[in-house]
């Protein structure tokens, strides 16, 4: 009896020690490759909004909620991820939706153009969205969904699996990140500085093939779906990024489809003027994403836009929100 | 009996996961066989014993000469593959056959128990290649299955897992690197390929049947040893009593003592031992018969190359051992020729220690990869009074260590995105 208790101890303090080397050697995205980290900083936020933002790098590089606070009172979240894709988008609300039922939900339609042939359909993009989801029927979904041909489920329930290579890559970060996490953003939204405007872009060239798959149709529709059962109003919308271009015939797709499910549509890059957007100094990475002066100004328009049309509670004087606009307003001086 | 039943279904089932033509062959081996033995104890006639074992020899003599590309004319309208495992259950079938006419054994009455000799999975693919008569013996041995089995079978397990993706991963990176980087790596780098892939083939293949053994152990059966410590040995020949000794047992039992052995005139026996290892050569493919032969002479050379320094020995057999393996890295015979003269005559050993990082190892990887050889080496050089003390470990150790290696391989192992785990190089012959 007592040599089976302590094999069972030995055993047990085995299975910690895989717990440990488990957390040591997945990647924190603390103070690198932050974008990771990001599905995760919502679940200890206060789930009191009344707009979510779901979609790829477009949403969390381009909306600043604590600026639709400061503008328009309006409390909003971006649960937005690297290359979040439109089945990735659709698990996401729903994990959402156990949470808060919010009033209205944006979705940046940009990923209606990658199916899971795509090329663009990466595991270490996967990573960065899916790695850090709390357990829940949502994640297994993702997981299911998002997998490429290399991948296994297994590797996503022991990152140990996927990550036992970075032994000799650990750093400070590992570390001290070990079983702390900090806020890499304020509502989802990251914060860049940096200026790089645009000086050239791409060639723009004719695609063979314009029509956005069945597949990519039938995510959206779900999410429409999803929305109307729950009561929230669906916003589509395009972020105003120059490239990859957003070519005429996606946006007469998603207009069209607009109309026939009458959801709300705004492609705004057909606001940029109005917003005051310059190209040459508002983004960091030569017009795909804005920079932080550039999201503040679309960020301003659209939370007006939102206060004009949709019936949006101002919560200017919330305790909490005012504590972190003081900070959001310290970090971006 | 459940036990049995639950092993050939089981092998079966893999079995046929490799395809119905897998299937159907070695089927086909199976009854040509069990019915020729059946003839064979009847009326002991050689034709009988001929014909059965020329059916089956010609099967894996094709598939070795299509290996080797040489039925390009063929390999242009047919897409064939080696059945899986053909190498080692050819050899079965035909050892059972030769002592069942030799009057070792009888004839097997029960099918279930001959194909279960064949199909047991665990062996199919790498060996060992057993005897029938071994295997019959630990089938019919009322085995419960026991804590103690079935740590000791897990412990096995997991020490040739160790071996597989902690060395032999490694190593095999290290050798891609130089095999496919073209012209520039050449002298030390050859002989650093050389010498890896004595490892590698090492951890690869022990480390494959240190898996097929604690399988079986776990299972309550017992396999014969396949390795006695090879790198140790002091001279070729004694390498081959300690290399692939199932496959060494089974050439020498039913090739060479059967061409006259060494009970014959020098020149004889020279000639025996060459076709032996002609034999050798073949069976592990068709492009590997210049191996083979060059094994032969060293093993005629016996003691010849012998000095009074044991380690000496040693290395030098090691190196020679290591030079041989070029035909298995550089699949093309000139090519691993023109290698293993580079050795001599490209001076390039600073290159190598200034470019030692970029040949797809990190330090720390060098490090790892290191240290477990080293720990492999120690073992092996204390192999029979380490296997005596694992006995006599208590299950808090034997957890202790079972659990240690387990997490060294989750940790250390060459698994996963962005690396590729190789098949057994054994299972490839």
């Amino acid at each position: 009896m007592k040599t089976k208790l302590r094999v069972i101890t030995i055993v047990i303090i085995f299975l910690l020690l895989f717990i440990f080397f488990n957390r040591l050697l997945q990647p924190k995205y603390m103070d690198t490759l932050v974008e990771g980290s990001m599905i995760s900083q919502y679940y200890h936020e206060p789930k009191d909004h009344e707009v979510v933002f779901i979609g790829d790098c477009e949403v969390y590089a381009n909306f600043s909620p604590m600026v639709m606070y400061e503008k328009e009172g309006i409390k909003a979240y971006v649960r937005g991820s690297s290359q979040q894709l439109i089945w990735q988008s659709y698990q996401i609300l729903k994990e959402t939706l156990h949470y808060e039922i919010p009033k209205i939900v944006v979705f940046n339609v940009n990923s209606m153009r990658y199916d899971k042939n795509s090329k663009e359909v990466s595991e270490a993009y996967n990573r960065l969205t899916i790695d850090n989801m709390k357990w829940s029927q949502e994640k297994i979904d993702i997981i299911q969904d998002s997998m490429t041909e290399d991948e296994t489920f297994l590797s996503y329930v022991f990152p140990i699996l996927r990550y036992h290579s970075r032994y000799d890559e650990l750093t400070a970060e590992d570390f001290e990140y070990l079983w702390k996490r900090k806020d890499n953003t304020y509502n989802g939204f990251l914060i860049n500085k940096n200026i790089k405007g645009v000086t050239s872009l791409p060639i723009q060239r004719r695609l063979a093939e314009y029509q956005f798959s069945e597949e990519c149709y039938q995510y959206l529709d779900k999410i429409t779906n999803l929305c109307r059962e729950n009561n929230i109003q669906l916003v589509l919308i395009k972020a105003p990024s120059l490239y990859p271009y957003w070519y005429d015939e996606y946006d007469e797709q998603i207009r069209n489809y607009a109309n026939e499910h009458d959801v709300d549509y705004y492609n705004l890059k057909n606001y940029v003027d109005e917003i005051g957007i310059d190209y040459s100094v508002d983004t960091y990475d030569g017009g795909l994403h804005l920079n932080l002066t550039g999201a503040t100004k679309l960020s301003e328009f659209f939370a007006n836009l939102l206060k004009k049309n949709y019936d949006l509670t101002d919560y200017k004087g919330d305790e909490i929100y005012e504590e972190k606009l003081k900070e959001y307003k310290e970090t971006i001086q | 009996m459940i036990r049995n039943v639950l092993i050939l279904l089981v092998s079966i089932v893999v079995y046929l996961n490799f395809g119905i033509t897998n299937f159907l062959f070695i089927l086909f081996s199976i009854l040509t066989t069990y019915i020729a033995a059946k003839f064979l104890e009847k009326r002991s006639k050689k034709i009988i014993l001929t014909i059965a074992i020329e059916i089956n020899a010609f099967i894996l003599i094709f598939f070795k000469l299509y290996g080797a590309n040489l039925f390009p004319s063929l390999e242009e309208n047919w897409n064939l593959v080696a059945p899986m495992g053909v190498s080692y259950y050819t050899l079965q079938v035909i050892s059972y056959l030769v002592d069942v006419y030799k009057g070792k054994y009888k004839a097997e009455n029960n099918f279930f128990y001959y194909c279960l000799y064949i199909f047991y999975i665990p062996h199919l693919f790498i060996g060992p290649i057993s005897r029938y008569e071994d295997m019959k013996k630990q089938f019919l041995t009322p085995t419960k299955i026991s804590f103690t089995n079935l740590y000791n079978g897990a412990l096995r397990f997991a020490w040739g897992l160790l071996k597989k993706l902690v060395i032999a991963g490694r190593a095999s990176i290290v050798i891609a690197t130089i095999t496919q980087g073209g012209e520039i790596y050449q002298g030390a780098y050859a002989l650093l390929a050389m010498l890896l892939y004595s490892i590698q083939l090492y951890t690869d293949f022990s480390g494959g049947i240190d898996m097929v053994m604690g399988v079986s152990k776990m299972l309550g059966i017992e396999l014969q040893e396949n390795f006695d410590s090879p790198y140790y040995a002091q001279t070729i020949k004694e390498f081959w009593r300690r290399w692939h000794i199932s496959l060494s047992s089974w050439l020498r039992d039913y090739i060479y003592i059967p061409l006259g052995g060494s009970r014959c005139s020098k020149i004889r026996k020279v000639v025996n031992t060459l076709i032996t290892f002609l034999v050798s050569g073949f069976w592990h493919g068709a492009n590997y018969l210049l191996w083979g032969i060059l094994h032969g002479i060293f093993v005629l050379l016996g003691d010849t190359l012998k000095t009074k320094w044991k380690w000496l020995n040693r290395g030098i057999t090691f190196v020679l051992v290591s030079f041989l393996w070029s035909f298995f890295i550089w699949s093309n015979t000139g090519e691993a020729v023109r290698m293993m003269g580079s050795v001599f005559t490209t001076w390039n050993i600073v290159d190598l220690g200034n470019n030692i990082l970029n040949l797809g190892l990190t330090f720390a990887d060098w490090v790892v990869l290191l240290v477990f050889t080293l720990v492999l080496f120690v073992f092996d050089g204390n192999k029979s009074k380490i296997i005596q003390k694992v006995k006599k470990w208590s299950p808090e150790v034997k957890t202790i260590i079972l659990c240690s290696i387990l997490l060294c391989i989750f940790i250390l192992g060459i698994y996963g995105i962005g690396f590729q785990v190789d098949d057994f190089i054994y299972s490839k012959f």
